[in-house]
């Protein structure tokens, strides 16, 4: 089928005015760019981390049977003629293997940094924390305990990224709903709820949160839920303005008057209407939800021990500073974290600022 | 015995006061009906002594401190918090910095902290009477308060009234007072009976039943006494008074220049330094820091990071601060493991003794404590006689485990390797509520799952570990009792208490035998009955599993800079502290060498040294 001419110059103008996608614009901005490849990689790799950071062996060959323990069950020391019933040490099992020299085909293959995030490891002779060594395979030391602090860092960061996305959801999906309503219903439920929110947003969040945690032990979706029921506030008050403003255009009128309902409207038209001001917010709801749940650990009020945190260790560090590995690698990698979180947060705000829109004439 | 505590309370815990074991009914009214017929005829009227009273005294006991202290000189300690008021009772003061003071308002008798003989201190004579129950005492008559009035029958009587008062707004004093001690009988102004509610053996009287006066002519007691007392200064009868206060940062002692007691018997040469400063340092790392730069003259170095690494700074090593750990004998907390037995899986004996031979507390010992601390055997350690030094700790053991775990029908396991029987697992939440423990807790967790125990660390703020714990909510809860002076098994065994809220009983052990045994215990005023009833008790109980004992430090230590001295023997058999400045008992046995002092720090500033100083000192070793 061709295209009429008026058809292909409408298009053609519109392809010229509205210049790329903002998917291509963000591609242009490379800090940011590149900021989200870095935090992408760190997630997708943080999700894999048990293959890369974990006491269990990749793969153990003994007497010609092969072996996948991170994949199955625990496997028994006895399994592998050792004289203990409970779960094999692979570190000691490998060493035990290389000095033997009569052994020739059992074999073990260690994860890169061979440790999970809860073990003690006790060197005889010395006492934690053990510093920074390439010999023991603890790349940034151990912590206070004798924890490896790479791997805590790594399985920290994971609780915590996904800590924030959870929480943004949760918020968000709360936050822009009621919002909206605000600003399309207007009148006596727009009133209410900017009480409520007035009163709600006066509580002390950190009070509440240390009442909550000295009634229940906080757990990940426990510590979600507590800081969404105070942090869905933020947002009402933008998407309410938001759909203030596009209830009364055309686009709206057309589809109430075509009998559409409320929630139709709101959820079909005004959110993606509105969805820039969602989208430039994200970055930084990341970044908050990751400094929030690192001050509650920081402050004991978070995840129980013995769950990986960043705050923990940092509030480890901080009583430790002797130690310097401690507090230095949660310090660049929390500041590292929320640089590309920032960046990212900046190039987004850049390509929905209207400053940059292509006006229709 | 200036420690009148007779319930025990939570370690770390120090916002809530020491719960009181008394709960029976039946002689309470009797008492209330016995108090109403004493006091309304009778308490102003001089009662007349009974006649054939033996009166003891005690001039003999050796004394511990050395005739070569000199009096002078300036000490500097540090305290984590300023104190948020300066009374001794009411709200707000049971707080770290009560000691100070309350170390200052001496006791009427003290033990001797050697021997465990009974010396004179407020009075000069004792004497028994044949109900069990009373001592009479004979106050000294050259007692003074801090302001030169003298201390007679009427301040102690004025202190029974005040700690039954209202106004004073302190519920555990008002029952302990009311409940404990019946009444104070005032026969001339020096000559007093204090009365207490049941018989004991006659040396545990003093402990039980003792009382400190209070100012009479100080005290106004109404209902605004506990503002307007906030930041007085109580007359007091010990060897200093408070002097300056900067509010937050420091509170100074001074010593009294002609304190009445300087020449008596056991309190002479000790109290040396004219000036003992209290400074508030927040934070242990920089409190150590001002102590090495001679800001702080004493560091404790108890914990072993301290005593090990911190304290192989220059300053040590150039023997400006010396170092100086002392083994002693005292009550050693009951700390460790408190299994409830409402949870279903710890009623089975099998498991309990599984979940003890499962706890690696020698790795701990070894690897995260530097051999320094000992393992505890017993819940009652360190009560002398009374103690039953049988009883040694079940040891980490897998074949055991196994034995017993397979015998209870625990044999599969899951794929995490931790034991099931049918969907059971064989898994407890492990609670607690201090972070300092958090280490140990983890690494007895990891050695537990070898065993195919899941403990699951769970840290609550102290605040509701100890609502939790005290509402029997736990399922392993990991704690410490404080110290009493006799060992308490009704509060923390007997049936009375088990499966009900707000009790001692935190592992609802529950068992006739034990609880006639416990009877027996309470109503024995014979000594010899009592040790050998607290031998089978203890007995008992560490058969049962209930606790598991952890650690136990057997020793105090600290750096201190090289003016201070300390008498030959260094410290006392029970001395919990190497530097107390104001402890009746174990304080006040240091003094300042001002030569070494002027010496030293001409040293310091010239950049000379001398030679380094680590003493470890196994007189009181076990």
């Amino acid at each position: 089928m061709s295209h009429s001419p008026t058809l292909e110059f409408v298009l053609g103008l519109a392809m010229h005015r509205q210049i790329r996608s903002p998917w291509q614009k963000f591609k242009q901005l490379k800090r940011g760019y590149f900021s989200l490849l870095i935090l992408a990689g760190l997630i997708v790799l943080s999700c894999f981390a048990e293959l890369i950071f974990n006491s269990k062996a990749l793969l153990v060959s003994y007497q010609d049977e092969l072996y996948w323990p991170i994949f199955s069950d625990s496997i028994e020391g006895k399994q592998f003629g050792l004289d203990y019933e409970y779960e094999t040490n692979y570190r000691q099992l490998k060493k035990t293997w290389q000095m033997d020299s009569s052994n020739h085909n059992n074999f073990v293959i260690l994860p890169l940094v061979p440790f999970n995030p809860t073990e003690v490891d006790l060197l005889d002779g010395l006492y934690p924390p053990h510093a920074p060594s390439i010999e023991n395979q603890h790349y940034l030391g151990t912590d206070t305990i004798g924890r490896d602090v790479l791997v805590r860092l790594v399985y920290g960061f994971r609780i915590a990224i996904f800590f924030a996305i959870t929480l943004l959801i949760v918020e968000y999906l709360v936050g822009v709903f009621i919002g909206c309503f605000m600003g399309f219903l207007g009148g006596a439920f727009d009133l209410f709820f900017q009480r409520i929110i007035e009163v709600w947003s006066n509580i002390p969040f950190l009070y509440i949160v240390m009442i909550m945690s000295s009634l229940i032990t906080p757990g990940f979706w426990s510590l979600v839920l507590i800081m969404a029921l105070f942090g869905w506030m933020s947002m009402t008050w933008y998407m309410r303005s938001a759909s203030y403003k596009e209830a009364n255009r055309d686009y709206v009128l057309a589809a109430k008057m075509m009998g559409a309902s409320n929630f139709r409207i709101i959820y079909k038209h005004i959110i993606p209407n509105s969805i820039s001001t969602i989208i430039t917010f994200i970055p930084f709801s990341v970044a908050g939800g990751i400094t929030a749940l690192t001050a509650l650990d920081f402050l004991s009020f978070g995840l129980p021990a013995p769950a990986p945190s960043w705050g923990e260790l940092l509030k480890q560090g901080v009583d430790n500073l002797d130690y310097p590995w401690i507090i230095s690698s949660v310090v660049i990698s929390l500041s590292f974290v929320l640089m590309l979180v920032t960046f990212i947060g900046e190039a987004i705000r850049e390509i929905f600022d209207p400053k940059h829109k292509v006006y229709y004439e | 015995m200036n420690n009148t505590h007779t319930g025990q309370n939570m370690i770390g815990l120090s916002l809530f006061e020491p719960r009181n074991d008394s709960k029976e009914y039946g002689q309470l009214a009797f008492m209330l009906i016995f108090l109403i017929i004493l006091i309304t005829p009778c308490s102003s009227q001089a009662a007349k002594l009974p006649e054939g009273l033996t009166w003891l005294t005690n001039n003999a006991s050796p004394e511990w401190s050395s005739a070569q202290a000199e009096k002078g000189g300036l000490v500097r300690l540090n305290i984590s918090s300023f104190p948020p008021t300066l009374r001794t009772v009411g709200p707000d003061s049971n707080n770290s910095f009560r000691s100070f003071l309350l170390d200052n308002q001496l006791p009427l008798v003290e033990m001797h902290p050697n021997s465990g003989e009974i010396i004179p201190v407020l009075a000069s004579h004792w004497a028994y009477d044949d109900d069990r129950k009373t001592v009479y005492y004979k106050i000294k008559p050259h007692a003074r308060w801090s302001d030169g009035k003298p201390i007679t029958a009427d301040d102690f009587i004025f202190a029974l009234k005040f700690n039954r008062s209202k106004s004073i707004v302190a519920p555990w004093y008002n029952k302990h007072y009311s409940e404990e001690v019946v009444d104070i009988i005032k026969y001339d102004p020096l000559t007093i009976a204090v009365i207490g509610a049941r018989a004991k053996p006659q040396q545990d009287l003093h402990y039980y039943y003792s009382i400190q006066p209070r100012a009479k002519h100080f005290h106004q007691l109404d209902k605004n006494w506990v503002n307007r007392y906030n930041w007085k200064i109580e007359p007091n009868s010990g060897a200093y008074q408070v002097g300056k206060i900067r509010k937050g940062k420091s509170i100074e002692f001074l010593r009294k220049t002609n304190w009445w007691a300087q020449e008596d018997r056991y309190l002479r040469h000790r109290f040396n330094a004219d000036q003992v400063l209290v400074k508030v340092v927040r934070d242990p790392n920089t409190a150590f820091k001002y102590f090495e730069r001679g800001e702080l003259d004493i560091f404790n170095l108890t914990l072993p990071k301290l005593w090990h690494e911190k304290s192989n700074s220059p300053m040590f090593q150039k023997g400006f601060i010396h170092k100086l750990s002392f083994y002693n004998q005292t009550e050693q907390s009951a700390s460790g493991l408190f299994l409830n037995l409402e949870n279903k899986k710890l009623q089975d004996i099998n498991v309990r003794k599984a979940i003890a031979h499962g706890l690696n507390f020698n790795k701990i010992i070894k690897q995260l404590l530097r051999n320094d601390y000992q393992r505890l055997p017993s819940f009652h350690t360190g009560y002398g006689d009374y103690s039953n030094t049988d009883i040694k700790p079940l040891s980490f053991d897998l074949t055991k485990v196994s034995e017993l775990l397979n015998k209870s029908n625990w044999k599969e396991k899951d794929s995490r390797g931790i034991r099931i029987k049918g969907k059971q697992r064989l898994s407890f939440n492990l609670s607690y509520g201090n972070k300092l423990h958090e280490a140990q807790i983890i690494v007895l967790a990891e050695e537990a799952k070898k065993a195919g125990i899941e403990l699951k660390p769970q840290y609550l703020e102290s605040t509701s570990f100890y609502k939790n714990v005290i509402e029997k909510k736990h399922d392993i809860a990991w704690l410490g009792w404080s110290t009493g002076f006799r060992p308490a098994y009704w509060q923390h065994f007997h049936s009375d208490n088990a499966h009900k809220p707000q009790t001692n009983n935190i592992t609802n052990f529950a068992n006739k035998e034990v609880d006639g045994l416990i009877n027996q215990y309470r109503l024995s005023t014979d000594e010899q009955e009592r040790i050998h009833l607290a031998h089978t008790i203890e007995k008992r109980i560490a058969d049962e599993s209930i606790f598991i004992p952890s650690t136990m430090v057997p020793f105090t230590r600290a750096g201190f800079w090289r003016w201070l001295k300390l008498p030959e023997s260094i410290a006392t058999k029970s001395s919990k502290s190497l530097f107390d400045p104001f402890n009746p008992t174990t304080g006040g046995l240091f003094w300042i060498d001002a030569k070494v002092k002027i010496d030293s720090l001409s040293a310091k500033r010239s950049g000379n040294g001398f030679e380094s100083s680590s003493v470890i000192n196994t007189d009181y070793k076990n």
